[in-house]
């Protein structure tokens, strides 16, 4: 038995090979999950959202543009007081679907609501609730950072004053007090990011849409975004967050929304890939007994993947996961380091995407 | 109303942040009163002595001239003033507040109005100067002013609202300048092709001179023949030569008549041209020679009997301005049923 070996396609032909038949008092192996068939029948049955629950709600939301669909048939519910994520491969229909959220394109067919206004019937309704910060954000050139506050703030109906004075506050919940009267054009990509983000709460909305918010971010920056936007939940307001980074994510969302060729993906499905294998990165003081340690309690090769000190294994639940560590470390290997090698959303989206590695 | 106008203000004032605070923009100014102020100094050194009298008609051209210039430059400031906003990503961020179109729209009008209105500025100097100076008349100075204003706006409407309407920056100030030089240079030569096409065969009178060797008078008599010709009829292109704003300039500054009761400068004489244009061609007879043989002008009277073409042509100019503004209003308008193919809504 090598051991090691890198795996292409690693979980979806592995579970009819995955027994060893060694039959010399080694542990058992672990036991092979069966094809994931198991639909969670509470997932499944999600009921449909009411129109008037607050928060985000989209109904059988259509929007083609030619012959291209969008987005098919989106229906969610962002919750108010929740960070929910917005997350699906290039070409979902995530930003066409933001767009529509945000009364600048309007629905086919299917129904909005946003804090419980209707983009088509009321869209400035729509907007004073809403705040939008677009994945590439425009930016008056020219203008100061102040400047474009007290503008937006204006354009959002607020008098003169009461527009300084948001301003001035938002400048420094930016940390943006040194550059606030230079023009906007020597701004930098993260601090750029900060002033759109202010720029999304001039007007104290209640529902946020973020579109790629921490891209560009310092971790300093990025704290803080996490920081606010947990504030901002824990006050009663909707997110709803669309990012490619799933680490990010994790951290910050409660819920998820996976959308994939245009359509939210359901229950169902999602339940299968979350089923799909994770990977588990191990670490120890002595690899070669690692990688032999991994292949003597039973781990199928193809499981398992080697990458200089490190080694990957393909497990399907985190019960294998506890039941490989305990063994490791019952075979005397001196393990520094097990965790998952992806969190919990990178684990559904690689599924979705057909577990491509 | 006045939080409407007030939001309308607020529009202004950030597309003249965006516009005026331009490099480009004092560039601009600075060449604009170099080339205006420059000939109409040269002009005024150059011309001495009698040749002043010359001068007149010469100075009369820098106002053709100054028009001139800012309907080049208007186009640059507006033609690119919605679609450029869409392409940088500015424009969703506008149409996510409480603005609305109209008030989007109208702001970014007025906005590069006011922007264009300062290579009006720059000029105005030189023309007032002259005229004190004795180059020109200073109630033509003082007419065409706001003629200048107000096709300036023409052209910032039409400049915005093909930005609303074409996708593309540089193709919609393109279509703004064709606009201009359709209006420009192809109003007359519409109006000289129209002339001819609708040109007509007529039936006229033959009206003959029977000379008195005694008298010396001549009386005319009509033959009581007929003979066939060809009437070109430009009063049924007319519309075309007043909508030009060079001829709206000209027939809107009051002309000064001379001792024979015609124009003695060239805007006088090109208004009184639009005026004669608008009467359908007149059949010669004996009617319009007098008792005594005397010959009856056909231009007495014809400012009372004509319409004054400068107010159809700004007439022309305010529906289309009319008409791009509520274009562009329809395209900014969100949540945006139909999109152009390819056009960045954020």
């Amino acid at each position: 038995m090598g051991g090691a070996q890198p795996t292409g396609s690693s979980h979806a032909a592995t579970t009819a090979t995955t027994v060893t038949q060694q039959g010399d008092g080694r542990p058992d192996p672990i036991p092979a999950s069966a094809h994931p068939a198991f639909v969670d029948p509470l997932a499944a049955g999600e009921p449909a959202p009411g129109l008037d629950e607050g928060g985000i709600v989209a109904l059988h939301v259509h929007r083609s543009f030619g012959s291209v669909h969008a987005v098919r048939e989106m229906t969610f519910h962002a919750k108010p007081g929740r960070v929910t994520a917005l997350i699906g491969p290039n070409g979902a229909g995530k930003t066409t679907l933001l767009l529509m959220l945000a009364s600048l394109l309007a629905p086919d067919s299917g129904a909005i609501r946003i804090d419980g206004a209707d983009p088509m019937h009321d869209p400035r309704a729509v907007r004073r609730a809403m705040g939008w910060m677009p994945d590439v954000l425009g930016t008056w050139r020219t203008l100061t950072p102040l400047q474009i506050l007290t503008t937006v703030g204006r354009l959002h109906g607020l008098d003169r004053s009461a527009a300084r004075e948001r301003a001035a506050e938002l400048i420094v919940e930016a940390r943006l007090e040194e550059l606030a009267n230079r023009p906007s054009r020597v701004l930098s990509r993260g601090q750029q990011q900060r002033l759109g983000l202010v720029r999304a709460l001039v007007h104290r909305p209640r529902v946020l849409l973020l579109d790629e918010p921490a891209a560009g971010l310092d971790p300093t920056s990025r704290v803080e975004l996490r920081g606010m936007l947990r504030g901002f939940a824990a006050d009663g307001g909707t997110v709803l967050i669309s990012s490619h980074d799933l680490s990010e994510l994790d951290e910050m969302a409660d819920d998820a929304v996976f959308v994939d060729r245009g359509e939210v993906v359901r229950g169902e499905r999602l339940v299968l890939a979350q089923q799909a294998s994770r990977e588990w990165r191990i670490r120890a003081l002595d690899p070669r007994a690692l990688s032999y340690q991994l292949a003597n309690i039973g781990v199928a090769f193809d499981r398992v993947r080697v990458e200089g000190e490190l080694a990957y294994v393909a497990l399907d639940r985190d019960e294998h996961a506890a039941e490989v560590l305990a063994r490791l470390v019952g075979a005397g290997v001196p393990i520094t380091h097990f965790a998952p090698a992806v969190g919990d959303m990178e684990r559904t989206y690689l599924g979705l995407s057909g577990g491509a590695r | 109303m006045s939080r409407w106008l007030q939001m309308l203000g607020v529009v202004i004032r950030l597309e003249l942040a965006q516009r005026v605070r331009s490099v480009a923009w004092y560039v601009l100014l600075v060449i604009v009163a170099i080339v205006v102020g420059g000939v109409i100094v040269v002009l005024f050194l150059s011309l001495q002595g009698f040749q002043r009298d010359l001068g007149g008609a010469i100075f009369a051209m820098t106002i053709f001239l100054v028009m001139l210039v800012t309907s080049l430059v208007t186009p640059a400031l507006s033609g690119s003033a919605i679609n450029g906003d869409r392409d940088a990503g500015t424009l969703a961020s506008t149409q996510v507040t409480q603005v609305t179109g109209t008030q989007l729209v109208l702001g970014k009008v007025i906005g590069s109005w006011i922007a264009s209105l300062g290579f009006l500025a720059v000029c105005t100097p030189f023309m007032l100067g002259s005229a004190m100076l004795g180059g020109l008349r200073i109630e033509a100075v003082l007419v065409a002013l706001p003629i200048l204003v107000l096709e300036i706006g023409f052209v910032s409407a039409i400049g915005v609202g093909l930005s609303g309407m074409i996708r593309k920056p540089v193709l919609s100030t393109v279509v703004t300048y064709l606009v201009v030089a359709f209006f420009s240079v192809g109003t007359l030569i519409g109006f000289g092709v129209g002339t001819l096409a609708f040109q007509q065969e007529e039936t006229r009178d033959e009206i003959t001179w029977d000379f008195d060797d005694r008298t010396g008078s001549s009386t005319c008599i009509a033959t009581g023949n007929t003979y066939e010709t060809t009437v070109p009829r430009p009063d049924r292109v007319w519309l075309m030569l007043a909508a030009n704003p060079y001829v709206i300039m000209a027939d809107a500054i009051p002309p000064q008549l001379d001792a024979n009761g015609y124009p003695d400068d060239i805007f006088g004489q090109i208004g009184l041209g639009v005026r004669m244009v608008q009467e359908p061609p007149r059949a010669e007879s004996c009617a319009d020679y007098g008792d005594d043989g005397t010959w009856q002008d056909p231009v007495e009277g014809i400012y009372e009997r004509t319409a004054p073409s400068w107010f159809v042509g700004l007439g022309i100019h305010v529906l289309l301005a009319g008409g791009a503004v509520w274009g562009a209003i329809a395209a900014v308008r969100a949540p945006a049923k139909t999109l152009a193919a390819g056009s960045r809504i954020a």
